[in-house]
């Protein structure tokens, strides 16, 4: 049988691809994706463990964070749109809008 | 009902203040009010009061009574009782009655002399308030109330020096003469502190204070006999808190009369008598008094020779003869140093009003040289103005002549050769400078044919006369002995313990042949130099001399400058940059650590998501660690 | 005599004050009733200062739960001590509203009142959480006026004085709650009466060193003690003439009230430990603020460092562990908040006559207006202490009772007789007597209710000169019943 070590080695892998992703890229798109992976990974390794425990409770969350991410599309996507109407770019780095700005 | 009259001797004049104050007020802000109305007011009060002190005099003159009024309690605190008290004895009789005699005198004088003031009224009221409080400090029965007066005096010279206010020279004198008192104060007023808890016991008053001095170590009665004149100094103008009395000359004419010839600035030598008991244990600070005097008056002398403003010569005079006085009680000769105060006020007063006089006469000129340029025929002035510079040159039978005699004879007895050295030059100098001034004044000629003769008002022409007959008569009240005399005023003021002339006959008469000499010597030698002066050229302001050995400079530049510069230091440096650049500066580290934090915030998603990046992987490795997993 | 007097007292102003803001927005109106108001303070204290007992414990005490959970309460009382200085509150208010009567905005007067009631409550508080509570209250509204209706640099200057204050009382906070709870754990029960702390023993001595000083630089920024005093220059140059008024006249004495009611009962050792170094400090600043006060241009600016001189002296005064200190300090502090008070007001009436107060810019008032000139000078003479007036009284008690602690610091401290004087007079002379540079000043004198609202500061500047032991008997017994107790304690300890 394939061991739980791989299973839990390939979650960490999707994982810490999608970690790298939000960091280091600056395309909001990739970012996203980026997210998605990330949830997806924690998502292998839930189910991994449920299977290994015989418990049902780790498919459970499984499906609840299945349902938060096809939410989070929704929401990320319409952002995504208006964010790009009023700066008609995708880089992440010209959002600043929030900044300290030095101050007196 | 004698001692209740006490303080109404106090009480006329004080009314009088009020009611003229008051009336000023309205006066100036509802209706004009007559000028006789202020007169009358001002001049019966004093007058009111003479006449107290005549009938409390009288009275203690037969029954030999001392009375004394106890009005309420005014503080108490702890192991301090201190009650308005006030006391008729002796001494402080003798200094009322002529107190209250020249100032009613002088009063009268200033009726005619601030006739055309629109401040007539105010100069009343301050003027009234000025008797009252040197009545307070005369008749003070403890050293709370004594200062009470004493600064009262001192507050009412200010104003009145300061009464033609619109030019900055008079009110820099007013400030000045106020606040050189004021060192002088502190003295007083430390030397009482610590004459209070030095003695321990008692209430303060002078009876009780003389009677306890025992218990006072004699280190701590040196220091109080030293600060207590230290008040003195500066109230009767001696060295070093002398600077203000010429400059008090800014004030209107009555005033330098009876402020600063009669009264006020004799109340330091009436100090040290009062406190005859202090400094009758402590003679070296007697002698020290003595030498402060002698400097005083010959230092005095000598600048007066060389001062062309004739109130300004006799402000100096002034300053000397108080010198005179104080060798007198510093050498524990009481009653003689009060008689040549008692004598002084009649001839210096006189001799200022009649100066006055002149002033108005020759339309306000002060220069001696241009008077005379413009001189006009006064007799009665030029006569009085005679009698008092002979009287203060010392010649017999004026009465100069034997109250400085009497001083310098006791310099002699006591072996102070050299005060009395110093008092021998000095009375040559003022022969020759007051009648540097008289001739001036009146003799040297001027190219004038005939000099036009000027009414002067009865108001001041009387009170000259009357005090001219002082000048020469008050001599007698005090002949001494060795001609035939009944020194009645040593007699009167045998409570001071006043030293005794312990000479022989010959001596004296020896020392009074000589200080007539070196008198007439003065006068000769002024004679030789000034009768025949050509007055339109006058005397050079160059000179050491005639800049009064540049004291005020001096003091300008070592107390007054520095303490100038440190008050802009303390501002702008210290409490600025030092203290307040300290708070605001670790305020400012606060805003720029704010600052540093706030550069975190980079409003970058990727920024946050690496930093929450580490901060979780730090905490799990934390975790991982620190748990042994 | 109801034992809710006191509550009364406090709170009627802030009622008032409330009820004003809701209701109406009239200018006069608003005035009128919060001087009204005032008068109704002023004649229920004088019916409590009549009825008063010069005994010496606390009189009128209401004590009621407040907080419970941790001890808090309502606890309020007056003794000879705190009479006083209300029944000084209380003449003073009435009478600045006189001489700030016109020009001013709706905010003012309401802020006025509220300050009014700030003040008394810490006047009255025993319980400290309590006057911890009023004594920022009384804080607040004199930040507002600043801020809203000052000059200058308002802003900044509201925010530093603010600021500075509420870090003194933050450290007064951090005290506060250490002594709670070391009164918890040694007695099991929450208590702030500052009676019941008195009790507390297992303080270390280290920890009532830096409670005390907490206390002390809470109340020292407040009086202004050296160096803690740098707020008050810019703070009385832009500040409106009613504040100003009510910071040095009022709320910097309570700093040295704050200091005998409660610093001194709760670490006597301490105060007797430090007392030298207290009083060089006072009398330090007396020098030091005074030689300050000579070249300032700005009148405001000189006063305030005239008053900090004074209230330094005042300060050396109480601790100077004798009798003659603290009620000579007491009487100071009544006399000062008359004469300071009154030439701050003064300041203020000229400003607002002549638009101008800085001494360059002025000269020449006294030929028009003779009145104001009198006021005046009267006012600075009880300010550097001539007798015949109260201040003289006071400095004379004080200098009495620190030569006794110390002959040398008694020698000093008669320099408060020479240093007023000089700054005082040629400010005079110049700003006043001396006739204007250049043309001169548009200048009305005083005004019937103007002159009405100086009238019984005069008459009290002269009676407490005249006859003080009218005065002193009320709170002699206190201060002298006050200073064995803690001077037995002190020195035990």
């Amino acid at each position: 049988m394939i061991s739980l070590t791989s299973y839990a080695f390939v979650s960490m892998t999707l994982f810490t691809i999608g970690v790298m992703g939000v960091v280091s890229r600056r395309n909001v798109f990739v970012i996203y994706m980026s997210i998605e992976l990330m949830l997806n990974g924690v998502n292998l390794f839930l189910v991994t463990f449920a299977r290994h425990h015989l418990n049902l409770d780790g498919q459970i969350i499984t499906i609840m964070v299945i349902a938060i991410a096809a939410a989070e599309a929704a929401i990320f996507l319409s952002v995504i749109i208006l964010l790009f109407r009023s700066k008609k770019s995708l880089d992440t780095d010209m959002f600043t809008a929030l900044k300290d700005k030095e101050s007196k | 009902m004698e001692s209740g009259l006490i303080i109404w001797i106090i009480l006329a004049p004080l009314l009088g203040a009020l009611l003229n104050g008051g009336l000023y007020f309205y006066h100036i802000t509802q209706r004009a009010i007559p000028q006789r109305l202020f007169s009358i007011i001002g001049t019966l009060s004093p007058i009111l009061g003479f006449i107290f002190t005549l009938i409390l005099f009288l009275d203690m003159k037969e029954t030999g009574n001392t009375y004394s009024q106890d009005l309420f309690t005014w503080l108490e605190v702890g192991n301090l009782h201190i009650s308005m008290k006030l006391l008729a004895d002796n001494l402080s009789i003798f200094m009322t009655m002529f107190v209250t005699f020249v100032g009613s005198l002088i009063h009268i004088y200033a009726i005619g002399y601030m006739h055309k003031d629109p401040g007539f009224g105010k100069f009343f009221a301050y003027f009234n308030l000025f008797l009252a409080s040197m009545l307070i400090l005369v008749l003070a029965d403890n050293p709370i109330v004594l200062f009470i007066g004493w600064e009262g005096v001192g507050v009412c010279s200010y104003l009145l020096i300061k009464f033609y206010y619109g030019k900055a020279e008079n009110v820099t004198a007013a400030n000045k003469a106020f606040i050189v008192n004021r060192v002088g104060d502190l003295g007083f007023l430390l030397g009482v502190v610590t004459l209070f808890f030095a003695v321990g016991e008692g209430d303060m008053s002078f009876s009780s204070l003389e009677a306890n001095i025992g218990n006072v170590s004699p280190e701590l009665l040196v220091l109080s006999g030293v600060l207590l004149f230290v008040g003195a100094m500066g109230k009767s103008a001696q060295i070093p808190l002398f600077t203000w009395l010429p400059d008090a000359m800014a004030g209107p004419t009555p005033i330098s009369a009876l402020i600063h010839a009669a009264t006020m600035v004799t109340a330091g030598i009436y100090m040290v008598a009062r406190f005859h008991f202090l400094y009758e244990g402590v003679e070296g600070v007697g002698l020290y008094i003595a030498y402060v005097g002698a400097a005083s008056a010959l230092f005095a002398a000598i600048i007066a020779c060389k001062q062309q403003d004739i109130k300004k010569i006799l402000a100096y005079s002034t300053m000397s003869q108080l010198g005179y006085m104080f060798i007198g009680v510093g050498l524990g000769y009481y009653s003689s140093g009060l008689f040549h105060v008692f004598t002084h006020a009649f001839f210096k007063a006189m001799l200022f009003m009649g100066a006055g006089g002149i002033i108005i006469a020759v339309h306000h000129h002060q220069n001696i040289f241009k008077i005379a340029q413009e001189r006009v025929n006064l007799p009665i002035i030029s006569g009085t103005f005679l009698i008092g510079v002979i009287a203060i040159s010392g010649i017999p039978p004026f009465s100069g002549f034997f109250s400085k005699d009497a001083i310098l004879a006791a310099a002699f007895a006591e072996g102070e050769y050299l005060i009395w050295i110093i008092g021998m030059f000095t009375a040559f100098l003022t022969a020759f400078y007051m009648f540097r001034l008289y001739f001036i004044l009146f003799w040297a000629p001027n190219k004038k044919v005939g000099n036009p003769y000027v009414y002067t008002s009865k108001t001041i022409t009387i009170p000259l006369a009357i005090l001219a007959l002082g000048a020469f008569g008050a001599g007698f009240l005090n002949l001494p002995t060795v001609l035939w005399g009944e020194h009645l005023v040593d007699t009167w003021l045998l409570q001071l313990n006043s030293k005794v002339l312990h000479m022989s006959h010959l001596t004296e008469w020896i020392l009074m042949i000589l200080s007539v000499g070196v008198a007439s010597a003065g006068i000769y030698v002024s004679y030789k130099k000034y009768a025949n002066f050509d007055v339109f050229k006058p005397e050079s302001e160059e000179g050491l001399i005639a800049n009064k050995f540049y004291v005020d400079e001096f003091y300008d530049k070592t107390l007054v400058k520095p303490i100038q510069k440190l008050s802009v230091f303390i501002d702008k440096v210290v409490d600025t940059k030092i203290i307040d650049g300290f708070i605001m500066g670790t305020c400012n580290k606060f805003v720029e650590f704010g600052k540093i934090v706030g550069t975190l915030q980079t409003a970058n998603v990727r920024f946050y998501a690496a930093f929450m990046l580490v901060g979780m992987s730090c905490i799990f490795i934390y975790l991982y660690i620190s748990l042994g997993l | 005599m109801s034992a809710d007097i006191l509550t009364f007292i406090i709170f009627l102003p802030a009622v008032t004050a409330f009820a004003l803001m809701v209701t109406t927005k009239n200018v006069q109106a608003v005035r009128n009733i919060a001087f009204l108001s005032t008068l109704a303070i002023l004649v229920l204290v004088l019916k409590l200062y009549i009825s008063f007992e010069p005994q010496a414990q606390m009189q009128f005490v209401t004590n009621t739960p407040w907080i419970v959970e941790y001890g808090i309460r309502y606890y309020i009382g007056v003794d000879g001590f705190s009479l006083t200085i209300l029944m000084m509150i209380a003449i003073l208010i009435p009478t600045a509203y006189l001489l700030l009567w016109d020009g001013r905005t709706k905010g003012y007067w309401i802020n006025m009142l509220l300050v009014q009631t700030g003040v008394t409550g810490t006047l009255l508080s025993l319980d400290i959480v309590l006057f911890y509570f009023f004594w920022e209250v009384m804080l607040l509204p004199v930040f507002l006026m600043i801020g809203i209706m000052g000059t200058g640099n308002k802003v900044f200057t509201t925010i530093k004085v603010t600021v500075y204050t509420m870090g003194g009382s933050l450290l007064m906070f951090l005290a506060i709650m250490y002594l709670g709870v070391s009164y918890f754990n040694e007695f099991g029960e929450w208590s702030f009466q500052y009676d019941k702390l008195t009790q507390i023993t297992t303080l270390s001595h280290t920890e009532r060193l830096y409670c005390f000083f907490a206390f002390v630089i809470a109340f020292g920024i407040k009086i202004p003690l050296f160096p803690l005093h740098t707020w008050i220059m810019d703070t009385y140059k832009n500040a409106p003439t009613g504040a100003v008024f009510l910071l040095s006249s009022i709320m910097a004495k309570l700093g040295v009230y704050a200091i005998v009611r409660f610093m001194i009962p709760l670490f006597p050792d301490i105060y007797v430990e430090f007392s030298t170094y207290f009083v060089c400090l006072g009398l330090f600043g007396l020098i030091y603020f005074g030689i300050a006060a000579l070249k300032q241009d700005d009148m405001k600016r000189m006063f305030a460092y005239s008053s900090a001189s004074h209230l330094s002296f005042i300060a050396a005064g109480i601790f100077s562990l004798n009798s003659y200190g603290i009620n000579g300090a007491l009487y100071l502090m009544i006399a000062h908040a008359m004469a300071t008070g009154a030439l701050f007001l003064l300041v203020g009436l000229i400003h607002y006559k002549t638009g101008y107060k800085t001494i360059s810019d002025l000269g020449g008032l006294a030929k028009k207006a003779p009145i104001l000139t009198f006021v005046f000078a009267i006012m600075l003479f009880a300010n550097v202490g001539l007798p015949g007036t109260n201040g003289f009284v006071a400095e004379l008690l004080i200098i009495f009772g620190i030569y006794e602690f110390n002959h040398t610091l008694g020698y000093i401290a008669g320099f408060t007789v020479v240093i007023g004087a000089s700054y005082m007079l040629w400010m005079f002379q110049r700003a006043i007597l001396q006739d204007r540079v250049g043309e001169a000043l548009k200048m009305s004198d005083l005004k019937m209710k103007e002159i009405l609202g100086f009238a019984p500061w005069i008459v009290l500047v002269f009676l407490m000169g005249i006859a003080p032991d009218l005065f002193i008997d009320k709170f002699e017994p206190t201060v002298t019943y006050f200073l064995d107790d803690i001077l037995k304690i002190g020195e035990v300890k």
